[in-house]
């Protein structure tokens, strides 16, 4: 059960990034419709580089687990540097060869590529940030 | 009915999951293949397969005799006669021909009315939602003010002054497991089109079309033991003969020239292209399997099953039971766990105890909402959902809350 660790239990509980911005650039919503599992991603860019980051919504526990693991390892990157981590997650869930390095406490969710089904519950909140950035960049 | 006993008819519930015995409570998507369905389709594809119809040849009229033997045997099944029974391959193109023939032949249109519930599949809700929106026909929705979910008579009573041309309802919720009264709404609604989507409902029960006056009756067969891929769609002779067919192409023709095409007899007018002939023939076996038993046997099995889980799990206090959980509840049972996600109860149900349960929405969206104002949880947009056949166990229910009891100590908030 080692999708369901401890540490992965924890970041699912945490609260520290749920909660609502009001001054944020883009606010981009997420949804999984086979599931019910909702995001409401808030973005706030400054001089390229992701200066916060928060979201609302519910789902399971990956989901919840992903999106803060998400936050804590984008805050403060650059566009740039989110595009190439956003790479390796795509791989890492894959079951591809990616840079562990990059992705530092994400890969913790490393075993979600054995459970194809929960791939979309994992998928949902860099889906979302990565719908959020296009947007931010058409501006 | 000893369930045991029928275990070894069923060689998947032989199988591991993750290393512990399967125990399989996922059958209002789909239930298992009996040995005899299977051995069914392996006989035909091996000795006797070929196209039907028009073919001259040994092979042609065999295949063709299977095909109309499996027709007259659902026609039993269902007290119709074989010309009612269409071959489709489930209830959804059975609800779309449905639909589309009545608005393609004017007997659905512009100011005509149709009565839905909002607790319809979508299977049975998109396509008469969608065509109105072409057709300008009104939809009036019965909504369920019963218990989480489910409907009272009252609920179509009121409706009754409208005068529907068309009354499309589930005859057994795949949510809340609930049986509607089609007795009652045939008798209230007399002079509308009565179209029952059974595929719910003609696993667990005995219908009987002409008893019933049912107009329309649609089910599939992969949900009673027989193989994916084919379902019915039963219409009253009257009724079809007046209807544009839906799908145009081969064998659904009886001339065609340059100008126009007129049609072939019934049922083959509504049965376009090659049909699915190994489908046919296993829901024909299926059936017939289902028979052996008996279907009273099966119903009762269902509901004893489905009381006894309802009770066990009344039990725990952190599930919560949505549906009317009364004896209008058949096979079905849908809940929440507190502070745990749908999706987190059946990976771990699977994982740590074999268990198979589905969770989801149910494709029945406008249910959900509606499960969500009743809810006193924060409810998740989705429900777990264990739904019983005829080879499950008093002891699979007990496994089931068993497993649920670890999960809320595993994972609960």
């Amino acid at each position: 059960m080692n999708l369901y660790s401890e540490i992965i239990m924890d970041y699912a509980k945490l609260k520290k990034y749920k909660k609502k911005m009001n001054d944020a650039d883009t606010v981009k919503e997420g949804a999984n419709l086979s599931c019910g599992d909702e995001i409401k991603l808030y973005v706030k860019v400054r001089d390229g580089k992701i200066e916060s980051l928060s979201f609302e919504g519910k789902g399971c526990i990956v989901s919840q687990a992903s999106a803060n693991l998400m936050i804590e390892r984008v805050l403060g990157e650059s566009l740039e540097n989110i595009h190439e981590i956003l790479e390796n997650v795509e791989k890492m869930v894959k079951g591809e060869e990616y840079d562990k390095n990059l992705l530092k406490n994400v890969s913790i969710m490393e075993n979600i590529r054995s459970y194809p089904n929960r791939v979309k519950c994992f998928m949902l909140a860099w889906r979302t940030l990565e719908n959020a950035l296009k947007e931010l960049n058409m501006d | 009915m000893n369930s045991k006993i029928l275990y070894k008819d069923f060689p998947i519930l032989d199988r591991k999951v993750h290393g512990k015995k399967l125990i399989y409570l996922d059958n209002a998507a789909t239930t298992l293949k009996p040995k005899v369905v299977v051995e069914s389709l392996k006989d035909l594809y091996y000795f006797h397969y070929s196209n039907v119809h028009r073919g001259i040849h040994t092979l042609a009229t065999e295949a063709t005799n299977l095909l109309e033997d499996a027709r007259r045997k659902i026609a039993n099944f269902l007290n119709a006669s074989p010309e009612e029974i269409i071959f489709t391959s489930g209830s959804t193109l059975s609800l779309n021909t449905i639909a589309h023939s009545l608005v393609k032949s004017g007997i659905l249109k512009e100011d005509s009315k149709v009565l839905l519930t909002t607790v319809e599949h979508h299977a049975n809700f998109v396509p008469w939602q969608r065509l109105s929106k072409i057709y300008n026909y009104k939809l009036l929705y019965a909504k369920p003010t019963g218990r989480m979910g489910a409907i009272l008579i009252e609920d179509f009573e009121k409706f009754i002054k409208e005068e529907p041309n068309v009354v499309a309802v589930t005859g057994a919720s795949n949510v809340t497991g609930q049986r509607l009264s089609i007795r009652r709404i045939r008798e209230m609604f007399e002079k509308s089109i009565l179209v029952v989507d059974g595929a719910q409902l003609v696993p667990h029960t005995k219908i009987n079309v002409k008893e019933l006056d049912l107009d329309f009756l649609v089910f599939s067969g992969h949900k009673m033991l027989g193989p994916t891929g084919i379902g019915v769609l039963y219409g009253k002779k009257e009724l079809l003969e007046k209807m544009e067919p839906f799908l145009y192409g081969g064998e659904m023709i009886d001339k065609v020239t340059l100008e126009d095409t007129t049609f072939n007899i019934l049922p083959y007018k509504f049965e376009a292209g090659t049909p699915n002939l190994a489908g046919a023939v296993g829901l024909a076996k299926a059936a017939e399997y289902l028979e052996n038993i008996g279907m009273d046997e099966v119903e009762n099995h269902i509901k004893e099953l489905t009381d006894y889980a309802i009770n066990e799990l009344m039990k725990l206090d952190f599930v919560e039971l949505y549906g009317p959980l009364d004896e209008t509840q058949y096979g079905i049972i849908s809940f929440n766990l507190d502070g745990v996600h749908p999706h987190d109860v059946a990976h771990f149900l699977d994982e740590s105890f074999g268990i198979a349960i589905r969770t989801g929405h149910h494709c029945a969206q406008p249910l959900m909402m509606e499960l969500s104002s009743k809810s006193r949880l924060d409810f998740p947009n989705a429900t777990c959902r264990a739904s019983f056949y005829v080879y499950n166990t008093k002891e699979d229910v007990d496994a089931l809350v068993e497993g649920l009891k670890n999960v809320k100590r595993w994972l609960g908030r």
